[in-house]
């Protein structure tokens, strides 16, 4: 009996050993992606995922992917696993109407995180309000989109299924100019814009403010995004006397353009908006875009604890791609429909609701929660009511934060 | 739990050291015989000496496997917020000049400064954007702001130069110092279209017709 005891607690104290170094080997957990089965719900990404806007697209599409994985592994909403599906609008407005069509037409879409361009989404978003669709855009910013053609003076709603996580070039191109003139010390300013929705939008908002402060435009001219031979307009910049250039477009033209305008004897800095705050942009302008400024949405990212984890997720997820500057926006975006998605069901008695998609755009506007980037939740307009900005200056080869600012009217 | 045996004898096994049915008493285990109180100590009591022995084993086993585990770092202690990120700043109206400003070209406002989350906020300093202006304010930095509460600070700014202020500053801003546990920050608060029309309507009664 003695021995079976001495044998028997043996037993146990190994059951025990092993129990605790079972314990203390907790790192292997990888979690598990699938989803809380029942129904699926499809989340919707248009963006540009080739050409020249794809660093920014595909880090769009990741950060949405990230967001509905998460969302599955934490059953956020009990009985839906939630997919997406991207397309990609490759920055066409033709091709993201497209896109548009093929969404509304797949019962199972119920939200469409995307587009990048504010001028390709002009072209989705009838389309969308007509079939009652939720469009979350975490990249747009141009203003009209939500507030109409005539927002500077009288600002009305144009479809109650369009919001966005962005803040809008309403308060990016004055911020900037505010910056370029008080901070920068900068009075002579040469506006260059590509034509489109975006660019020219962002440019006219940030004339509009440098002029009010008292700052002069010593030069205009439109560059079509189709080429990358600048010289003419970089001659005209040096003979202007310009000391700051503004330029309302994105990273692919601005990079060349502001090596150009450096090549030809202006060395001045080159200011721009979000659509050029990208390592693509430093790349293509080389060294001596050193001191070029770029606005962004948002606070920077160390600043931010939440966009911490997102990093960290994003890495652990194993995507190949940057998140780039619309990572956190995208995944508050794709967040944002998730929640919506979670009112309807809960208010449904746990099931999806037939009129689904009316329902998730309804419940938007309530929407509010804790994202990656602060604070989100939607203003009148369908507009992100965090409205934070950034400037940031290339140094040492990378864009790094000078100032941040936050819009309180 | 590969390479472990069965602990006790179950069915249709034997110890090890239980001779079988067709084993000689004295066979090949047992070629020498004991000798020495440690030998005959063994010999007598050879299941639990042994039985000891696998517990040395397993716990030298176990507290080395335990020592060298794989260690999850512990958690990091959870730093407070920047102060920018909880810190509101936002326009309420136009106010009385404070007597001692009376009579120069001032112009007073209220904002209301509100901290939403970790440790008290400080304001050490209130700053704006515009060459001719300058800035003081009631109270005077640095004052302290708890989470969850806020206050009014009366704003007064000092025109000093009519050539070098915005006739019509669309977004204009204060620059705020913000001190807590974490770091100290300049950040931007542009107060919105309200503070914007009210600045301009100021400055162009202060100005007037000096404006360029």
């Amino acid at each position: 009996m003695r021995q079976r005891s001495l044998i028997a607690i043996t037993a146990a104290l190994a059951a025990g050993a092993l129990t605790l170094t079972a314990c203390g080997s907790r790192g292997g957990d990888k979690g598990s992606d699938s989803g809380s089965g029942g129904t699926t719900v499809i989340i919707g990404v248009d963006a540009p995922l080739t050409g020249d806007l794809s660093a920014l697209g595909l880090g769009i599409k990741n950060s949405v992917d990230l967001a509905a994985k998460t969302a599955n592994k934490q059953q956020t909403v009990k009985g839906i696993t939630f997919k997406v599906q991207a397309f990609d609008d490759q920055a066409q407005p033709s091709s993201g109407q497209q896109n548009a069509v093929k969404f509304v037409a797949d019962k199972n879409v119920l939200g469409v995180v995307g587009p990048l361009n504010s001028s390709v989404s002009e072209s989705m978003q009838k389309v969308f309000d007509d079939a009652k669709l939720v469009q979350v855009s975490p990249a747009n910013t141009g203003p009209s989109l939500s507030q109409g053609p005539d927002w500077r003076t009288k600002k009305v709603r144009q479809y109650k299924s369009y919001f966005r996580t962005a803040t809008t070039d309403a308060i990016q191109g004055p911020f900037a100019a505010q910056y370029v003139y008080n901070d920068a010390k900068k009075t002579k300013v040469f506006v260059i814009d590509d034509k489109k929705t975006y660019g020219a939008g962002l440019a006219g908002t940030f004339t509009d403010e440098f002029k009010k402060l008292g700052g002069k435009v010593v030069g205009t001219e439109h560059i079509d995004p189709d080429t990358k031979d600048f010289s003419a307009v970089a001659t005209k910049v040096k003979k202007s006397g310009a000391d700051v250039v503004y330029y309302g477009g994105e990273y692919p033209q601005a990079g060349p353009l502001s090596k150009q305008i450096k090549a030809a004897g202006a060395k001045i800095p080159l200011v721009g908006g979000d659509g050029i705050n990208d390592a693509d942009f430093v790349k293509l302008a080389g060294p001596d875009s050193t001191g070029d400024l770029a606005t962004s949405v948002g606070a920077p990212v160390e600043e931010l604890d939440s966009a911490k984890q997102f990093v960290a997720d994003y890495k652990a997820g194993g995507y190949k791609d940057e998140y780039s500057a619309y990572g956190g926006y995208s995944y508050d975006s794709a967040w944002a429909i998730i929640e919506a998605v979670k009112k309807v069901v809960e208010d449904n008695d746990g099931k999806l609701p037939s009129d689904a998609r009316a329902k998730v755009t309804e419940a938007m506007q309530n929407v509010s929660f804790d994202g990656v980037t602060g604070k989100v939740s939607f203003d009148e307009f369908g507009d992100a009511t965090n409205k934070q900005l950034t400037v940031y200056r290339v140094e040492n080869g990378a864009f790094a934060p000078v100032k941040s600012g936050t819009f309180t009217g | 739990m590969s390479g472990i045996g069965p602990l006790e004898p179950g069915e249709g096994t034997h110890a090890w050291d239980t001779p079988g049915p067709d084993t000689h008493p004295e066979g090949p285990l047992r070629t020498r015989p004991a000798h020495g109180p440690i030998a005959r100590f063994h010999e007598r009591h050879r299941r639990a000496s042994l039985a000891a022995l696998a517990l040395i084993l397993l716990l030298a086993g176990g507290s080395y496997l335990y020592a060298t585990r794989r260690h999850t770092p512990p958690p990091a202690p959870s730093l407070p917020p920047y102060p920018s990120q909880v810190t509101d700043i936002s326009y309420l109206d136009a106010v009385a000049t404070p007597p001692r400003d009376a009579g120069t070209r001032s112009f007073s406002f209220a904002v209301l400064v509100g901290v939403r989350s970790g440790p008290p906020v400080t304001v050490t300093r209130i700053a704006q954007p515009y060459a001719g202006l300058s800035v003081t304010s009631e109270p005077r930095p640095p004052f302290r702001t708890k989470a969850g509460t806020a206050h009014n600070v009366a704003i007064t700014m000092h025109i000093k130069e009519c050539g070098k202020v915005p006739a019509s500053a669309g977004l204009p801003f204060l620059d705020v110092t913000l001190r807590n546990a974490r770091a100290i920050q300049v950040h931007s608060f542009i107060l919105g279209p309200r503070y914007a029309q009210a600045l301009s309507q100021a400055l162009q009664v202060a100005c007037g017709n000096d404006f360029r």
